[in-house]
């Protein structure tokens, strides 16, 4: 036992000397976190929120001005502000700013011609029907809004937000024609049956999800844990190096000589490796839990998660960041090999694996590719926890492919080092 | 007449890819408290012998007994009673002098009263008290060389393999790891040794075996070996039974 806590010592010692080590692990996720989380933040806003913001001038004297904003309103999509004041000009540059996503612009005369253009329809039925005098005269134009998005919108997401006006205003049409018929036709006002019918008038569409659909989760959900993994793999710089350095030292030869064995020597750096993945883990998630709001970011809460999964995530995951970096390890050469290809291969991992570009974005190609990344296994493993409340069945296919590709690595780390007679 | 140390019978090795044996069937007995030295050209197998007697080493065929007076020694054994100084300093340089000696004293078993009681002896005699607990990083060639010593001696082993512990030192550091060696060697340490500086090893070793191509051409007490070789000194021994051409492999 005693050896056991020297070599663990031993290898801590030489962890806290490796100054450059542990600024990779520690102040390099940290920055990350905080600036991709700043970034991404809007665009996670965009495809995770309910409601899209959307800012009315509505400058409309008439009744069917407010009609439409009542609408919009109470559609249940839309998270609508009212700026009575504001020009096209000052809609655009708030739709600019990004302080709204969507602004709509109502002219003055908005329910004026909307009256107009329902009266010229009705005159032209009635008298297509033989009741009335044929309509003559100039046509009357129908009134028109100005609708302003930000750019980040897609434009297939920006036609469903028009066609949702468009449906509104065609109820606000339809209801104008129709009483425009009945005046016609001299009822002072339609039958309350008819007025209500006319506003209830909707096929229901009844919407199925799929058990198997993915919810999306927001910026911090997706940043905190993706940081983190993308941290631990960088371990491969420091136990990669240190690795090389035993090789190269010769210390492993002098191990050969001695009553204890490997085994004692490469458990007590993956123990300590390990730990570190641990901390990484609090010092990360601390971030996302309390720094982040105060810089109005969304917080990353643990309060429903599984605990007991988090921990195994957490443990495997490192278990995984260990052993790739041992394998890398035992298969450079040199310090240079092991720094370069270590660092070049987890920045590839990553971005593959869905660190810096989600994957629920990527093509499906990419989404295909992104399964060979042991970095897209553990945050898959993360996504479970902090989106599907930590389901066991779940998380059972992420931890069971990154269990195997970490047995893979030790393997081939052990087989290296015994080919090389190392141990 | 010494009891037998190690008997070394027939012992061959061959390194993988390698067209030619490194060791063709070398048979040799070590006798307990021997300073014994292993000379040779580049290439000539010392460095492939004393590995294969530290354990570092397999071999391919022949057998390797060793003995504590008289008795042989169970191979589970074998490691805890050798130490090994090899050629390439096995330090980690950003650990202080007593962090090394600590670990290594821990990886033989020893606990953490006789790691502190031992190393304290060695440190003083070889002049590293004051250092100890400075990282070796900072440290001389003389002193990595002294203090890569006292991790092969720190758990007091009978048999310490040597393989050119002085090489890259200065006189004084050289001065006091031969003065050393004979110390621990009087005390009943057996030395196994190889180097290139033969001046050295003549005033350190009782009994030498001059290795070539492999083959142990040459065993004996060294004024036996000069004598029947008509040669004045060791380099001039070594130099008749290997010749004057270079062995530098490239």
């Amino acid at each position: 036992m005693y050896k056991f806590w020297i070599s663990l010592k031993k290898e801590y010692y030489l962890l806290i000397n490796d100054k450059t080590g542990l600024t990779l692990m520690f102040l390099m996720p940290l920055l990350l976190v905080l600036i991709i989380t700043i970034i991404q933040d809007s665009a996670f806003k965009v495809v995770n929120e309910n409601k899209i913001t959307l800012l009315i001038a509505n400058h409309d004297k008439g009744e069917h001005g407010a009609e439409l904003v009542s609408m919009l309103g109470s559609s249940g999509m839309f998270d609508v502000s009212e700026g009575d004041a504001y020009s096209p000009e000052d809609l655009d540059r708030m739709v600019s700013s990004g302080k709204v996503l969507t602004g709509l612009y109502i002219a003055e005369d908005f329910s004026e011609k909307l009256d107009l253009k329902s009266l010229e329809f009705s005159q032209s039925v009635i008298s297509n029907m033989g009741f009335g005098e044929e309509v003559s005269g100039e046509k009357v134009a129908l009134p028109s809004i100005k609708f302003f998005n930000d750019a980040a919108l897609q434009d297939n997401y920006v036609y469903s937000i028009i066609n949702v006006i468009y449906t509104h205003l065609n109820v606000i049409e339809i209801s104008r024609m129709v009483e425009g018929l009945y005046q016609e036709m001299g009822y002072e006002e339609i039958p309350e049956d008819v007025a209500s019918g006319l506003l209830s008038q909707k096929i229901e569409i009844e919407r199925y999800r799929s058990e198997e659909s993915r919810p999306i989760p927001n910026s911090t959900q997706h940043n905190v844990p993706a940081w983190t993994i993308f941290a631990m793999f960088f371990m491969v710089i420091s136990l990669g190096t240190n690795l090389v350095q035993e090789k190269a030292s010769g210390s492993f030869l002098r191990l050969k000589a001695m009553p204890s064995g490997f085994a004692l020597v490469m458990m007590s750096k993956q123990l300590v490796y390990m730990l570190v993945g641990a901390l990484q883990v609090i010092f990360i998630f601390s971030v996302g839990s309390f720094l982040f709001p105060a810089l109005n970011l969304p917080p990353l809460s643990l309060g429903e998660t599984n605990l007991g999964g988090l921990l195994l995530v957490v443990f495997v995951s490192a278990f995984s960041a260990v052993s790739y970096s041992l394998m890398l390890g035992s298969l450079s050469k040199t310090q240079e090999q092991s720094n370069g290809f270590g660092a070049i291969s987890v920045i590839i991992f990553a971005a593959i694996g869905g660190v810096w570009v989600p994957t629920f974005v990527m093509p499906d190609y990419m989404k295909l590719l992104s399964q060979l990344s042991p970095l897209h296994w553990c945050l898959e493993a993360f996504y479970v926890l902090f989106l599907r409340d930590g389901d066991w069945r779940s998380l059972l296919k992420p931890l069971y492919i990154l269990v195997v590709f970490s047995l893979i690595c030790q393997l081939i780390t052990y087989l290296k080092l015994a080919r090389d007679k190392v141990i | 007449m010494s009891k037998v140390l190690i008997d070394i019978e027939g012992v061959k090795k061959r390194y993988a890819k390698a067209s030619e044996d490194s060791l063709k069937s070398v048979s040799l007995k070590i006798f307990e408290g021997e300073k014994f030295g292993i000379f040779g050209p580049n290439g000539a197998g010392k460095t492939t012998l004393i590995s294969i007697l530290s354990h570092i080493l397999p071999f391919d065929k022949g057998s390797i007994s060793y003995y504590s007076n008289g008795n042989p020694i169970d191979f589970k054994s074998i490691k805890q009673c050798i130490g090994f100084v090899p050629q390439d300093l096995a330090l980690y340089d950003d650990l202080t002098a007593r962090q090394n000696i600590t670990y290594f004293g821990a990886l033989y078993n020893m606990d953490a009263a006789s790691i502190k009681r031992r190393s304290k002896e060695l440190f003083d005699l070889l002049g590293l008290s004051v250092v100890a607990d400075k990282k070796v990083r900072t440290y001389s060639g003389g002193m990595k060389r002294r203090l890569n010593l006292i991790a092969g001696l720190i758990h007091k082993p009978s048999i310490l393999f040597l393989d050119e512990p002085t090489v890259g030192v200065d006189i004084q550091s050289r001065n006091a790891i031969l003065t050393f060696l004979d110390r621990i060697n009087s005390q009943g340490t057996s030395l196994i040794y190889t180097s290139h500086h033969l001046d050295e090893a003549e005033k350190l070793c009782d009994r030498v075996g001059v290795i070539d191509y492999g083959e142990l051409i040459a065993v004996g007490n060294i004024s036996d070996l000069l004598n029947d070789n008509g040669a004045e000194n060791l380099t001039q021994l070594v130099i008749k039974l290997t010749g004057k051409e270079f062995r530098d492999n490239v």
